[in-house]
């Protein structure tokens, strides 16, 4: 995809793709399941109609809607940043325009860097499903899974990214490339003599090792790469950037919402807010551990009350997400005040209303890439216990921001703690909210893309200087 | 704040120029796993690193009331759990210093007499790595630039915090003295000798940069009048 017009992209890329379309429609079907106690068991009770068909696409925010949020001067800096450069062009490549967080992030950011008058295109590779199995091997085998690693993959891996790259243009001044399956695009860098920058969504700290040595020569090629955590990241001789991944405050998942607003998806779903809730939202997945959160909150109940809610999805299309969420209705049994929520994916305006009405939220991972799900609780305010892996320190500093736990015991003292000593609760919930407002909002993702070209750009009229 | 013997207020001769300066955070070559590797990455990184870990991190963490104060303070707690040593790196006050390299010393200093008395404590492993990161600086106009005391008012009430670090706080290493742009600028232009030292004694590590933000103009509009 190559558009000129970033909203339309925007608007397309999120619904008007007809096999997504199909997707989605597919899962309408299986109903959103609510569990709660045997006698209000949500498959005796009316679903809410609200949440069976996917909203449209809301329209691309512009640069001044932001401006009550994060406050006049920090739009004015977008402007002094972008006013040095205007003109220049920026391509993003990688390879889905649905689905997926780095689809998402790039439909909000690439209007917002167009307003600013720093075009940006957006590429999406093409590939057979060989390709794409060969490059989710790369995934998991990056993120530390075991790989053998054949002469048949690589090839298949190279054929198709020469094919792209046959067919792509590179004319912008800077060029980003998003995770590994497009790196060798950075092949044609001798005929477009773009910034060519890696940005890496993946944790990169404990690669298989054949996989790694097969991409590192394409990652040398780049001028910088960018990782979104400290601890993802690789030695390499070339500048490395950290960008964290961000939340756009005016998206459904993350808008304000009315208080009759979240009151109505709480009689829905059977929440009731007139006792405390703790809520992780989070696909079912043994790494998420929704069955030590369930053990966390059955320990805190002994000496507090309260209620759990597990508001999550991949039940419904994934055999390993049904069997997880099996295990947890195991563990929750027959707890009147445990609600199970297997909702589809584009619940986003129930899930900010669930956060929304949560007195805590839990983000028990016991493996975690950047953590957006605590990012969004942090956002609403809410005192926040979550698993100290991935990118969740980088958000959650210990006690300040909210808190760090690394057992079930930890989980449940934590939940016990902050039910029971409100004012502290409160105000890691509002320092939480401010490291977010500083660090992890589209805007500040704005500023560093701009800042990042502006020093490209400066390094290379030294350099031309020099010469 | 008292602001008592105030000189009469004259008109500025210069305006004040609010600039404010934004970061690119890079991610550095060195990490520590214990402490004694913290004392070698300390001695041997780029200036820039100690500037982004101690200067830099107050202004990424300006809204924290708690005591908030270096990178190397919070890792020696929460990942080494050394209190001791993380109050006494904690202490450390960068306005204290006009250049890197002594605030390099002093924390290298710390560090070195504590695994001196407590040489077992080097080599015990924390619970995840420090990594040196270093940031990429680039200084920026904002539409400020007042010539008279309530245009200066209305500049510090309205500036984004990084505005009021880059002049409060990480002036010291620009100007080599110890002082601010603020203080330097009402006591060159306006004369207000006493609402300059009144600025200077605000305590960073006891205020949000919002709070520091309230008491500088607090100091400036009791001056004025």
């Amino acid at each position: 995809m190559d558009s000129k017009d970033p909203s339309a992209q925007f608007a397309s890329s999120v619904a008007d793709s007809s096999a997504d379309r199909r997707r989605m429609e597919r899962r309408v079907g299986p109903p959103v399941r609510i569990q709660r106690s045997p006698g209000r068991r949500a498959s005796d009770r009316k679903l809410p109609s609200s949440i069976m068909t996917p909203p449209g696409p809301p329209p691309a925010p512009h640069l001044d809607d932001y401006r009550d949020i994060v406050g006049q001067s920090n739009i004015d800096i977008l402007r002094f940043l972008a006013r040095d450069l205007k003109g220049k062009t920026i391509k993003m490549v990688n390879s889905t325009a649905v689905g997926g967080g780095v689809a998402e992030m790039l439909n909000r950011l690439i209007p917002l860097l167009t307003e600013l008058e720093v075009r940006t295109h957006w590429d999406v590779i093409t590939g057979g499903n060989d390709f794409f199995e060969v490059t989710k091997a790369f995934h998991n085998a990056l993120h530390g899974a075991s790989y053998e690693l054949t002469k048949a993959a690589k090839n298949v891996f190279l054929m198709y990214n020469e094919q792209n790259r046959e067919r792509l243009r590179f004319d912008e001044q800077m060029v980003v490339i998003h995770d590994p399956q497009p790196l060798p695009l950075v092949l044609s860098r001798d005929k477009h003599p773009a910034h060519w920058v890696w940005r890496c969504h993946i944790d990169l700290s404990n690669p298989n090792e054949s996989v790694w040595e097969f991409l590192r020569p394409f990652v040398e090629q780049y001028d910088a790469a960018i990782f979104s955590s400290q601890s993802f990241a690789r030695q390499l001789p070339l500048p490395q950037y950290l960008f964290y991944p961000c939340i756009d405050p005016l998206s459904e998942k993350n808008k304000e919402l009315t208080e009759e607003q979240i009151q109505k998806v709480c009689d829905e779903f059977g929440i009731d807010r007139a006792r405390p809730i703790v809520t992780q939202v989070s696909r079912f997945d043994r790494l998420k551990d929704p069955v030590g959160v369930v053990q966390a909150y059955k320990l805190a109940k002994k000496y507090v009350d309260c209620q759990l809610v597990l508001a999550g999805g991949g039940a419904t299309d994934d055999p390993e997400g049904a069997a997880v969420l099996n295990e947890v209705k195991e563990a929750a049994g027959d707890d009147p005040d445990i609600i199970i929520l297997d909702l589809p994916p584009w619940c986003a305006f129930e899930i900010n209303a669930i956060q929304r009405a949560s007195t805590i939220i839990v983000q028990k991972s016991l493996k975690e890439g950047f953590g957006l799900t605590v990012t969004e609780a942090l956002w609403k305010g809410k005192p926040t216990i979550a698993g100290a892996v991935g990118g969740i320190p980088n958000q959650i500093i210990h006690k300040l921001t909210g808190v760090l736990v690394h057992s079930v015991e930890g989980c449940a003292f934590q939940i016990r703690y902050l039910l029971t000593h409100p004012e502290f609760a409160r105000t890691i919930g509002l320092n939480g909210r401010e490291h977010v407002k500083e660090n992890f909002l589209m805007t500040a993702d704005v500023k560093r893309w701009l800042l990042l070209l502006r020093f490209l750009e400066e390094g290379k009229e030294r350099r031309r200087k020099t010469a | 704040m008292p602001v008592n013997g105030q000189r009469p207020v004259r008109k500025p001769k210069k305006p004040f120029y609010f600039n404010t300066s934004e970061h690119l955070l890079r991610i550095g070559r060195q990490k520590a796993s214990n402490l004694a590797e913290l004392l070698k990455a300390i001695e041997t990184c780029p200036d820039d690193s100690i500037f982004q870990h101690t200067f830099r991190t107050l202004q990424e963490h300006h809204f924290i009331r708690q005591g908030f104060s270096n990178d190397f303070a919070h890792w020696t707690l929460s990942a080494v759990n050394e209190p001791a040593l993380a109050e006494q790196l904690a202490s450390v006050d960068v306005r204290e210093f006009t250049a890197i390299e002594g605030l390099r010393c002093r924390m290298v200093e710390i560090v070195n007499q504590f695994l001196q008395s407590h040489a077992k404590s080097g080599a015990h492993p924390a619970h995840e790595p420090f990594y040196f990161c270093a940031s990429d600086l680039v200084v920026l106009p904002t539409k400020f630039a007042p010539d008279t005391l309530n245009g200066f008012l209305e500049g510090i009430k309205q500036v984004s915090v990084h505005s009021i670090h880059h002049h409060f706080i990480e002036a010291r290493l620009r100007l080599r003295r110890m002082s601010n742009d603020f203080s330097v600028w009402l006591e060159e232009e306006a004369g207000l000798m006493d609402a300059a030292e009144a600025i200077e004694r605000i305590d960073i590590y006891a205020n949000t940069l919002e709070g520091v933000r309230r008491q500088i103009a607090s100091v400036v509009s009791e001056a004025m009048n």
